[in-house]
């Protein structure tokens, strides 16, 4: 039978209303039906009337509709406005606040362990600048209220100030200066100096190579700028390291790198680059200082000052014939100046360049 | 009126045949639960079985007395059903 051979327009819609009421109905009919054999079997069962069984409990248990009260007959609040007697400091407390309360006054619990770790932090690192932060210690162990927590992230704020987390976000930006000074938090204060008399050898030797390292007279203190820190001259500079190197350690920077000139070229200069091997680390011009072990980096820095030289090459060629040292080396420089990597020829270059100095200054 | 229900067989069968029957029986006892009408009805034969003494009820009895309760109860309810019920078939009619 085919439903499409029986078309329905507009009047039929009524009789597709009547079918599907009937359709409906008997769908209802089906559910009641299903009902009544549910309940029957129930009943026959014996499972139909047992949740009535007890009538003394179910009137113990009725709903309660009462205002003010919920359904279980309970009061809301209750319990709001009552103060507890606390055992440990014999307090009154609001019911509300009680536990938390009890948590802080007996010190256990996982957040009165937590403030207690971050107060012994803040005052191991406050101790030495304020003194009297003992004080609001008792009046906080007792005291949850809002500025106590004010005060601990203070505290903490302060204590990450210095801590070694810090010198990992300066490392960046300062190469290896910043974190040749906050590397080692506890040996350096706050300033920017440092005490030489805490210091090793090998220490005092490795600041002195990239720091100014010139004492001050009022704080005792080595100072932490770089080789071309305007306050203070090379003078002291090497001063500071005589003192403190003893006189055989001429590891001064260099303060006039324009001299420099093809004059002073190593050309066979193997064997004297051997020789001058040894002041490897410590020669670097001032503004190499950033990037002093690298060897290839100074080659940036120098090929600008490279040009300046054929200029002068007249003043620097004067001034070898005085220097002792340097007469040897003036001859037949520029047909080897190629063999010789640009790192090596620099070092060569700033070691003779310091005995050049050291000549014409005696 | 053999056209009718003819027609009525007719559509049964094809609603049974696409499975449509079972789905909207679901549905419809879905919706009774939750309007309640099952409870208030389960209450009804309650009443009617302490009426007639728990051993004497018979399938029968609840029948005749629930039903055309039942029936009453769910006509102004359910329109959402019959709505549908009216698409499903136009569907099926092809008109």
């Amino acid at each position: 039978m085919k439903m499409e051979d029986m078309p329905l327009s507009g009047p039929d819609n009524t009789k597709l209303e009547s079918l599907v009421h009937d359709i409906y109905s008997e769908l209802v009919e089906d559910a009641c039906l299903g009902l009544c054999f549910e309940v029957h079997r129930a009943v026959k069962q014996g499972y139909f009337f047992l949740d009535e069984t007890d009538q003394e409990s179910m009137k113990e248990f009725e709903i309660v509709d009462q205002p003010g009260v919920d359904i279980f007959g309970q009061v809301y609040n209750q319990w709001k406005n009552k103060e507890c007697e606390c055992p440990n400091c014999k307090r009154l407390i609001a019911a509300s606040r009680f536990a938390p309360h009890l948590e802080k006054c007996l010190g256990m619990g996982r957040n009165s362990s937590r403030i207690a770790n971050r107060r012994l932090a803040s005052n191991n690192n406050m101790s030495k600048s304020e003194s009297d932060q003992e004080d609001n210690d008792d009046l906080n162990d007792n005291d949850w209220s809002y500025g106590a927590e004010k005060k601990a992230k203070k505290r903490k704020s302060d204590k990450n100030q210095n801590s070694p987390r810090r010198s990992k976000s300066m490392k960046h930006k300062n190469g290896e200066l910043g974190t040749i000074v906050t590397s080692e938090p506890y040996k350096y204060n706050f300033n920017t100096g440092i005490s030489y008399e805490t210091l090793g050898p090998d220490e005092v030797r490795s600041l002195l190579t990239t720091q100014c390292g010139v004492i001050s007279e009022h704080t005792k203190k080595m100072c932490t700028r770089s080789q071309r820190c305007p306050q203070h001259t090379d003078e002291q500079r090497r001063a500071v390291r005589v003192f403190l190197l003893g006189p055989s350690a001429p590891t001064l920077p260099d303060a006039d790198p324009v001299v420099e000139n093809d004059g002073f070229d190593i050309p066979d200069g193997q064997t004297l680059m051997s020789r001058l091997q040894w002041e490897d680390s410590s020669d670097i011009s001032p503004t190499d200082s950033a990037s002093s072990k690298a060897s290839t980096n100074p080659s940036d820095s120098r090929r600008p000052k490279k040009k300046k030289r054929p200029s002068l090459g007249l003043n620097s060629g004067s001034g070898g014939g005085g220097g002792g040292g340097s007469s040897s080396l003036t001859g037949g420089s520029s047909s080897s100046q190629s063999n010789i990597s640009l790192s090596t020829k620099k070092r060569g270059l700033s070691s003779l360049h310091r005995l050049f100095r050291a000549s014409t200054m005696t | 009126m053999s056209k009718d229900s003819q027609m009525r067989a007719a559509i049964n069968q094809k609603l049974i045949e696409m499975g449509e029957r079972e789905r909207l029986k679901e549905l419809l006892r879905a919706k009774l639960v939750e309007c309640g009408w099952k409870d208030q009805l389960k209450a009804h034969c309650k009443d009617v079985i302490r009426e007639k003494g728990l051993e004497h009820v018979t399938v029968e009895d609840l029948v005749t007395e629930v039903t055309p309760k039942g029936r009453g109860r769910v006509q102004t309810r359910n329109k959402q059903t019959k709505q549908h019920n009216s698409a499903l078939m136009s569907r099926i009619l092809g008109c």
